[in-house]
């Protein structure tokens, strides 16, 4: 067989040519939408004619690494554009192009009539294209460059109602994109220094080496365990320590993570595609990507992965508190998926790098199908967002109703659907790396999570809709189509990790060489356990918003719950306070600093001294000396005459 | 003989009158007339000089004085015929366009 490896290149190809069509050729929304979605599934196509000819490699060889070019030689700096395509990339892949392909042909009903088609489908494309980048980047920096690339395209994309003053639940648009933006940039200025650390660590920033001199660094790790940088007075750290700590900012800020998950919730002022395919499927997954990645670093540092696990801990439980206090049906989802994402950095920092990944595919597939099916309801109700607003709309929307409660059950861990295996396996991993309490409050959150999609659900398909304002209605078929193909996936998600067939732990292993553990009598147990109190937990949150407090919910008004909770409601609707914190923190000081620069610097400092006060003085100077020239030619004389004087008396006297 | 410190002593005299008639007078004809009376002077003290050093080349530049005298009259007696026409006066105070 001839040698096909060339073939990862159309990968990322094919969206870069629907953005670029779009971009400079395209005016019209079907055409637009057509290119768009096509370019997606010819890329899905391609990436799964490319596993096979993974898998078809002759022996000795492991991985796909196409050099396009060398991009980057300064001295011994040496940066390959290489597209690296192994397993770790290929399951990474097919999740963007696959579900992402399905998010565009969503988009096609669902942009319908949208001012502004056309651009929203170029950026869709060039995020597709950017987060190729991501993941088949073969070193740091090409990945770098598609993780800034998708941070640019979420930008643009949350501010794709740039024009609208404010949209539900009372976020600015503009305000929401920069505030990414900016979150982004401070994991982003880790990333950055993780990168220089590399370098100057390993002397080269590719993964792996290469046939053309360039090394890697990703099996090097132990070079470098036992340096140190001294900090002066702070004592000294361990190098790789330094490395992956910095790496873990950057993935704080990109994966949504405790304390710079602020700019999740807010993102949701974006279109609803938008919010499914880079705030809950793939963008914010990139962080835990790049945690598996660079897993050898992680492994060579218990301190760095430690943090991880707390930060993701942490983040699982806040955020799942926070999604419970919502009434915005988006936001739950924000939230909830701030929540699972904690999950997987929880899970990679325990060293589960494949029940993080297995989590990150399964809930790429559940999470998108949340998002398509509240978008489909967000149509269906002529943009009502407010959950307290709907109510009944089973009969109206029956399929998005049955595959919502697919999804819900999903992300809910009930048996059998997809998040229950891939959830089960990172709390079992807790315990298998013996450290209960992990295990204990990722149940907690998953109860949790349970109890607030059950309220989710009950509020908005249950009852009666309490606004009767609109007429509900179904979506059409290029919206119920994604919804079915991801409800099947949700259904089946779990089998790629199925215990006993490990599909995936064994696909992985040439990349992670993680033996899958085995299953035992007491995963099996904690598994049914966990699943019917997850169960429980949904019922009651159903039985309370569907049946206990069905006449107490009404538009504009409290959460009965709050009654009970009180503050600690309160606090949980505001997401903890982060962005209050924020606002006093860094945004005053900031705004305040700018007035002081704007106000006083610039316009007293500048201004007033530099920029009109040096031309006042010469105008004072000048009105006094002009006085001087009184143009009658006698005073001249006398000046003249004086000066003679002057000169003479001088040389007279020397 | 006369000695020299005489002549550069009226020399001086003549120098200092040519300069208080330019600072004084308002006429400009006046003033014309103390500027030559202050080349003059120093016309007096070149030939006395030579004459005390026996070197011709203060007589010498005494013509090359009185030559170039005559041709600044030419011009400045020219100016002041054409201020005359324009401003018709020849009082230099009158003259003050220049003033800042």
């Amino acid at each position: 067989m001839s040698d096909l490896t060339w073939i990862v290149i159309l990968i990322p190809a094919f969206p870069l040519l629907g953005f670029l069509l779009n971009t400079f050729l395209i005016r019209h929304e079907r055409p637009a939408g057509l290119i768009a979605s096509g370019a997606v599934v010819l890329s899905f196509i391609t990436a799964l004619i490319s596993i096979y000819v993974l898998q078809t490699l002759p022996e000795g060889t492991e991985r796909i690494d196409y050099v396009l070019w060398e991009w980057i030689t300064i001295g011994t700096l040496r940066v390959p554009f290489g597209l690296l395509f192994d397993q770790l990339t290929a399951v990474m892949t097919l999740l963007v192009t696959g579900v992402g392909g399905l998010i565009h042909i969503y988009s096609i009903g669902y942009m319908h009539g949208d001012e502004r088609p056309v651009r929203f489908f170029a950026y869709m494309n060039l995020f597709i294209a950017a987060m190729l980048f991501l993941v088949m980047g073969d070193n740091m920096l090409l990945l770098f460059l598609g993780w800034e690339g998708v941070g640019l395209c979420s930008f643009l994309l949350i501010g794709h109602y740039f024009d609208r003053r404010s949209v539900q639940p009372g976020i600015v648009p503009s305000d929401a994109a920069v505030k990414a933006f900016v979150a982004n940039r401070v994991g982003d200025a880790g990333m950055l220094l993780a990168m220089m650390a590399i370098f100057s660590a390993f002397g080269t920033l590719a993964f792996y080496g290469q046939n053309n001199g360039i090394t890697g660094y990703i099996e090097r790790a132990e070079e470098v365990a036992f340096r140190t940088i001294v900090l002066g007075p702070f004592g000294g750290v361990q190098l790789i320590t330094a490395i992956t700590f910095l790496m873990l900012i950057g993935v704080t800020g990109k994966s949504a993570q405790v304390p710079l998950f602020v700019w999740l919730p807010d993102a949701m002022a974006g279109p609803t595609p938008v919010s499914a395919l880079i705030h809950a499927a793939t963008m914010v997954t990139s962080g835990v990507y790049l945690i598996v990645r660079n897993h050898t670093l992680f492994e060579a540092s218990p301190a760095t992965s430690g943090w991880a696990v707390a930060i993701g801990v942490l983040t699982a439980l806040l955020a799942a508190t926070a999604s419970v206090t919502q009434w915005d049906v988006k936001r739950v989802l924000a939230y909830s998926t701030i929540s699972q994402l904690g999950y997987m950095v929880a899970a990679v920092g325990m060293g589960g790098y494949v029940a993080g990944m297995f989590h990150l595919l399964t809930h790429g597939i559940f999470k998108a199908l949340l998002f398509l099916g509240a978008g489909s309801i967000i149509h269906g109700t002529h943009d009502t967002q407010d959950m307290r607003k709907m109510g009944g709309l089973r009969s109206a929307m029956p399929t998005t109703w049955w595959t919502y409660m697919l999804g819900a059950g999903a992300l809910a861990g009930i048996f059998p659907l997809a998040g229950f295996w891939s959830k089960d396996d990172i709390i079992a991993h807790a315990f298998d790396v013996q450290i209960p309490l992990v295990g204990i409050l990722l149940i907690v959150a998953s109860l949790i999570t349970a109890f607030y999609m059950g309220r989710q659900v009950a509020l908005i398909f249950w009852g009666k809709q309490r606004d009767n304002t609109y007429h509900a209605h179904e979506s059409g078929s290029a919206m119920r189509l994604p919804l079915v193909i991801l409800g099947v996936g949700t259904v089946l998600g779990g089998l790629i990790n199925l215990p006993g067939l490990y599909w995936l732990s064994n696909f992985l292993t040439p990349v992670l060489h993680e033996e899958a553990a085995p299953y035992t009598i007491g995963k099996g147990i904690l598994a049914t356990v966990v699943t019917l109190l997850a169960l429980g937990s949904m019922y009651i949150g159903w039985y309370l918003y569907a049946v206990t407090f069905q006449s107490r919910i009404k538009a504009g008004k409290d959460d009965p719950l709050l009654y009970y909770l009180g503050d600690i409601w309160r606090g949980a609707e505001i997401g903890w306070g982060f962005d209050w914190l924020y606002q006093r923190v860094v945004v005053r000081p900031y705004r305040q600093i700018s007035a002081f620069l704007s106000n006083v610097f610039d316009q007293q400092g500048i201004d007033g001294i530099l920029v009109d006060g040096l031309p006042r003085l010469f105008s004072r100077l000048s009105t006094t000396l002009r006085t001087g020239q009184s143009g009658y030619i006698r005073n001249y004389a006398w000046v003249f005459f004086l000066g003679v004087i002057v000169l003479v008396g001088y040389f007279a006297i020397r | 003989m006369v000695p020299t410190s005489y002549y550069v002593l009226l020399s001086a005299v003549l120098f200092s009158l040519g300069v208080i008639g330019v600072l004084t007078r308002r006429n400009a004809l006046i003033v014309f007339m103390s500027v030559e009376m202050m080349l003059n002077s120093a016309n007096l003290a070149l030939v006395a000089f030579a004459q005390r050093w026996q070197s011709a080349n203060g007589q010498i530049l005494v013509f090359f004085v009185i030559t170039v005298a005559a041709a600044e009259v030419a011009v400045g007696l020219a100016l002041l015929v054409t201020i005359f026409y324009s401003k018709n006066t020849t009082d230099i105070d009158e003259i003050n366009s220049l003033k800042g």
